[in-house]
């Protein structure tokens, strides 16, 4: 599947801003059944310094810092890249979760195993995982079992949470937006100790004729990633939409929570009253 | 009652070892000239000599610990006998406190990068990966010259088999190198002479190569600017960090004062934006920078961790440090050492389990364990049998869910040293933080350093809180002590300066209102003292005014005349000038507080002394109001503002801080004495009779002018010109405003082609007030009245012009954004 897709964020301020430092996780990731045939950041006005790197988790980052009076800050991401994930792993051919659990992995696996400053482990998100899941279950299945369970157990609602709602409320309310529900999942999985991811994205939304409309439109998506083992590795799971996710999920950024990946954020002097505007557009081609 | 002797009615705590006592009970050898010394001058010289120290302390502004957040103060307590240690002893602890920080920095590095350490087994991911002080946003990031720990701190307590044990690793920002230099200047003036005669090692070579270690990080050019970032004066160290700074010769700077261009840090000064090389950290890793680390962090400078990748600037310690002030490490770290350094670790921690271990351990043996969280050093502990049912079985729940955020640590009684308690000494639980820093590619310990002491028993908990005891601690020479000081020795040729530091504009803002509120102070001394005299001076009653022209003067001044519930103006006024909180001197002690601690880095010891002082003075309060122990007290309050402006006259180089200063002073006593001739002159009952004007005349220390010149019956145009319009005379209208102008045509950007606001405002004022005729004026009452009341509102809008152009935070609010959550527009 190839797509091009166009994401811009425009900030309205009451005031000039004197000064905006920023950093952006806008380019899709390149590898692990994705191709990036073209990536470009177009950022008005021109920052006086960008600096393209790479963060801990192997994103690409973009650091830049507008020094000029502004009143907007408008940042365009496209990209085209193909996606062509290999079929997800037949569950019953992963190991039972509790060895995983108590195998040490290597340093960059482990990385996602802990509580993070997002998702802090709890005694609620444990109970929650082991009142879906069972013992000896391989783990992919009890990934998607707990999957399933925010799946068909949460609502999405938008005015139920907002980008600050701590995990531990989204899952007592049982209502949120993807990324609330990724952050309940990472959370139940790591408190069985696997380890778990944070991905950020989009979602093709496209649907094609005859079949329901998937929820994410315009606007960036959220989803998890669990560690199947060696031989399986990362598998992607969807607790938004209840599914292993497929070609139709683009990644940008992952990390072992939002504010690890999150697509832009800046700190700016001055401005007064702000005003944010995302436009997110993906299209097959 | 006959002297007891000091140490031989001193006896060790049950249980716990003694610093100073051997098993026998007998001195031990290295505190005996200590001991003899005090024992020879007995209790009573110990509890004059612990006056004077105390009166140091305050006089020098060290007296005082802020308690975090709220801003108040609290004294410094400081016990009058250091803690001694001997040259044996040192050379172990000192060679083992270097060896750890040299394994720490190797520690920091590999978690920061590699993180082999890890992967090799040696300590396991839980320890490192999920704690706190672990920022991603730091890690591959190499400070310069590859080092990642340049300043280390190390608590030791030494436990029932009589070793040294490692309590905590401090290498974020660690606190205290200033607060142990501190308790050295007053001990060794308190203790001079067993100070001299004990051979004690100087700790001035550690703050050399403290010096050295961060001019080493600078680029190499002429001149670097080094600054210590600091939270600011609510810190709970502020007051050390500022004694500090001014020790090492740093600018004291916060986030707000700096900005940030083409990847360079940048200080904002009266003089324009100015390159900050270096910045000697006292922020925690994780408040440097709200961009990448805590976007709720108010402290730091967004951008910090893009500007050391770019080397635009160098920290100390290195961003990233803390990922090792991490108490689960403790039981990894001799392993550690052997694999990375080869060698056996000379200090040994005390006995702590992490994680799984500790939760069982506690749950096994709930009276031997304290629990406490493995985030961070400081915090609280709990002991599981001494919680209750509800409390227990939530911290179980939580040791569940997160065995790994959690320590156990062997409580054990640590060794006491003897302290005074103001009859006698006592036994005191220590705990001993060491300093080391690294310069020239090697480790200096601080040859000395801060015990924190505790009643015996409550260490471990007191320590993890805030608070205890603090001692100085003497360590032995070998041989003869060299004085040293932080001035070169070599020779060096040194470059001649003259206008000093830049002056960042925050500063300059509390140097204005300290000028201001002090002269406040004065001037409102002044006038309750001369209302009080009269009341007093009985015999020169026929002609003096009576108390209540004087509350009609006060009432004009704010002070809350009519709320005084007296019978008679004389009660009145007795009960007002002997209440701090109604006549004003509260809240002006509070703002004195405030300006002052706050411009701390720029007070000399005298003028920081004197304001302990004003500060004791102005809080005092007469319950039984006397009129004579009150005019004894505003005596002291107005001696003491009298000195502080002397300092500032006479003990300040000519800088922009002391113009800010100065007209700060000049522009409120312009408004004062505008105000007071108003009152006196114009509006009071009895407005321009002789016994007002003789008051007016004393409240503004004018009198014996007067007399030399008239020799005659008080006459208003005589006094107008004396206290309005002659410029000789420096407590007059006139000689304040032209000071003004001075100040005002004098700060930096004050030679623009056009005038600025505050220019022709000041000018307009001094022209005025010049031009005015005191013999007209005085027969002419709405005239004279018209004129003081135009001084008194250009003097506010002076001060606002001046706020506006040069103080004014030009730090617009800073506002962190994000583009909104996922998954919903």
């Amino acid at each position: 599947m190839k797509y091009r897709i166009t994401h811009v964020t425009s900030y309205r301020y009451a005031e000039a801003v004197a000064l905006s430092h920023n950093r952006a996780h806008l380019a899709p990731r390149d590898g692990d059944g994705q191709r990036v045939a073209s990536f470009a950041l177009d950022i008005q006005p021109t920052p006086a310094a960008h600096r393209t790197g790479s963060d801990a988790f192997g994103n690409r980052v973009d650091a830049f810092v507008v020094q000029q009076p502004h009143r907007v800050l408008a940042v365009a991401a496209r990209s085209e890249v193909e996606v062509e994930r290999p079929p997800a792993p037949d569950p019953s051919a992963t190991p039972p979760w509790e060895s995983l659990a108590v195998t040490a992995q290597e340093l960059e696996v482990e990385e996602y195993r802990w509580e993070s400053s997002l998702i802090p482990a709890s005694p609620a998100l444990r109970a929650f995982a082991l009142a879906n899941t069972f013992p000896g279950q391989y783990v992919l299945s009890a990934g998607l079992a707990l999957t399933n369970a925010i799946h068909r157990g949460f609502v999405y609602d938008p005015r139920a949470t907002a980008v600050d709602t701590p995990v531990l409320k989204a899952l007592e309310l049982r209502r949120g937006v993807c990324q609330d529900f990724a952050g309940v999942l990472i959370g139940a999985l790591r408190s069985l100790a696997l380890p778990a991811r944070y991905v950020s994205g989009y979602l093709e939304t496209d649907a094609p004729v005859g079949r329901p409309r998937l929820v994410g439109a315009d606007a960036t998506h959220a989803w998890v990633q669990v560690w199947c083992g060696g031989a399986a590795g990362w598998v992607h799971l969807d607790p938004t939409n209840g599914c292993i996710a497929g070609d139709r999920h683009i990644v940008t950024a992952i990390g072992r929570d939002f504010a690890d990946v999150s697509p832009l954020r800046g700190m700016v002097l001055g401005g007064g009253a702000s005003s944010v505007q995302v436009a997110v557009d993906v299209a097959r081609v | 009652m006959p002297d007891q002797p000091l140490f031989a009615s001193y006896h060790a705590a049950p249980g716990h070892g003694d610093e100073c006592l051997d098993a026998g009970g007998g001195v031990q050898a290295h505190w005996r000239e200590l001991a003899a010394h005090l024992e020879r001058g007995g209790r009573a010289q110990l509890t004059r000599r612990w006056d004077e120290g105390r009166r140091l302390l305050r006089d020098n502004g060290l007296a005082f610990q802020a308690n975090a957040g709220s801003g108040d103060q609290r004294p410094w307590p400081l016990d009058p006998l250091p803690l001694v240690l001997s040259c044996d002893e040192w050379d172990g602890l000192a060679a083992g406190v270097a060896q750890r920080a040299r394994l720490l920095e190797r520690v920091a590095a590999d978690l920061n990068g590699a993180r082999r350490l890890i992967a090799d087994g040696l300590v396991p991911a839980g320890v490192v990966l999920p704690h706190p002080q672990c920022l991603r946003p730091c890690r591959g990031v190499v400070p310069p010259g590859g080092t990642h720990l340049l300043l280390y701190a190390c608590d030791l307590v030494r436990g029932g088999d009589g070793g040294w044990r490692v309590l905590a690793d401090w290498t974020q920002a660690p606190p205290g190198a200033g607060a142990a230099l501190e308790n050295r200047i007053v001990l060794a003036r308190a203790l001079a002479e067993p100070f001299r005669a004990g051979r004690v090692q100087r700790l001035a070579p550690y703050f050399q190569a403290v010096r050295a270690c961060l001019r080493a990080l600078a680029p190499a050019r002429e001149r670097p600017r080094i600054a210590l970032l600091t939270p600011g004066p609510g810190s709970e160290t502020w007051f050390e960090q500022v004694y500090l700074a001014r020790y090492l010769g740093l600018d004291v700077v916060q986030g707000d004062d700096l900005t940030m261009r083409d990847g360079r840090v940048l200080l904002k000064t009266l003089d324009g934006l100015q390159g900050v090389d270096v910045l000697l950290r006292r922020l925690g890793d994780e408040w440097c920078d709200p961009l990448e680390l805590r976007g709720d962090s108010a402290l730091g400078l967004p951008g910090l961790v893009e500007a050391v990748r770019g080397g635009g600037v160098a920290l100390a310690n290195p961003l990233g440090s803390g990922v090792v002030e991490n108490p689960a490490l403790l039981p990894f770290l001799g392993g550690v050492c052997r694999q990375l350094l080869g060698e056996q670790a000379l200090l040994a921690p005390v006995a702590l389990r992490w994680g799984a271990e500790a939760a069982a351990a506690a749950r096994a043996e709930p009276s031997r364990w304290l629990l406490r969280p493995a985030g961070a050093n400081r915090g609280a502990g709990w002991r599981l049998d001494q919680l209750d049912d509800e409390e227990r079985r939530r911290l179980e729940a939580e040791l569940e869910a997160r065995a790994h955020a959690w320590v156990a640590q062997e409580l054990e009684p640590w060794s006491c040293a003897p302290a005074w308690d103001g009859g006698a000494l006592v036994p005191r639980e220590l705990v001993l933080r060491l300093f080391a820093v690294r310069e020239g590619g090697s480790w200096q310990v601080m040859p000395g350093g801060l015990a924190r002491t505790y009643a015996p028993g409550e260490a471990a908990q007191g320590w993890l809180g805030r608070g205890g005891g603090a001692k100085d601690v003497w360590v032995r020479a070998r041989g003869e002590v060299a004085d040293l000081s932080l001035l070169p020795a070599d020779g060096a040729a040194v470059e001649l300066v003259r206008g000093g530091a830049a002056l960042p504009s925050r500063v300059a803002d509390h140097l204005f209102w300290l000028g201001r509120y002090a002269e406040r102070a004065e001037d409102q001394a002044r006038l309750l003292r001369a209302a009080v005299a009269r009341l007093a001076d009985d015999a020169e009653l026929g002609g003096a005014a009576g108390p209540a022209a004087f509350l009609d003067l006060l009432r004009r001044f704010g002070q809350p005349v009519d709320e005084i519930d007296a019978a008679g103006d004389e009660a009145r006024l007795l009960l007002l000038a002997g209440d701090p909180g109604a006549c004003g001197f509260r809240g002006l002690q509070d703002a004195l507080r405030r300006s002052g601690g706050a411009a701390r880095d720029r007070c000399s010891a005298d003028t920081w002394a004197a304001l302990s002082v004003l500060d004791r003075e102005l809080g005092q309060a007469d319950a039984d109001p006397d009129a004579n122990r009150i005019l004894a007290r505003l005596d002291r309050v107005v001696f003491t503002c009298a000195a502080l402006a002397g300092m500032g006259r006479e003990n300040t180089t000519r800088g922009p801080g002391w113009r800010f200063l100065d007209l700060g002073r000049r522009l409120e006593r312009a408004s004062f004495t505008a105000e007071l001739l108003q009152g006196g002159l114009c509006d009071c009952p009895g407005a321009g009779s002789p016994a007002l004007l003789e008051a007016l005349l004393q409240v503004a220390d004018s009198s014996i002018t007067y007399r030399s010149r008239y020799r005659t019956a008080l006459r208003a145009e005589a006094v107008l010109d004396l206290l309005l319009t002659d410029t000789t005379n420096p407590r007059s209208v006139g000689f304040q405003v032209r000071q003004m102008a001075e100040h005002v045509a004098k700060l930096p950007g004050g030679g623009r082609a056009l005038p600025g606001p505050a220019q022709r405002l000041a000018t307009r004022l001094q022209a005025d007030v010049t031009l005015a005729d005191p013999i007209a004026l005085a027969h002419d009452v709405a005239a004279l009245k018209a004129l003081l009341a135009s001084v008194a509102e250009a003097c506010a809008g002076l001060s606002d012009a001046v706020t506006t152009a040069w103080l004014a935070h030009s730090a617009p609010v800073r506002t962190f954004l994000r583009d909104g959550r996922q998954g919903s527009p």
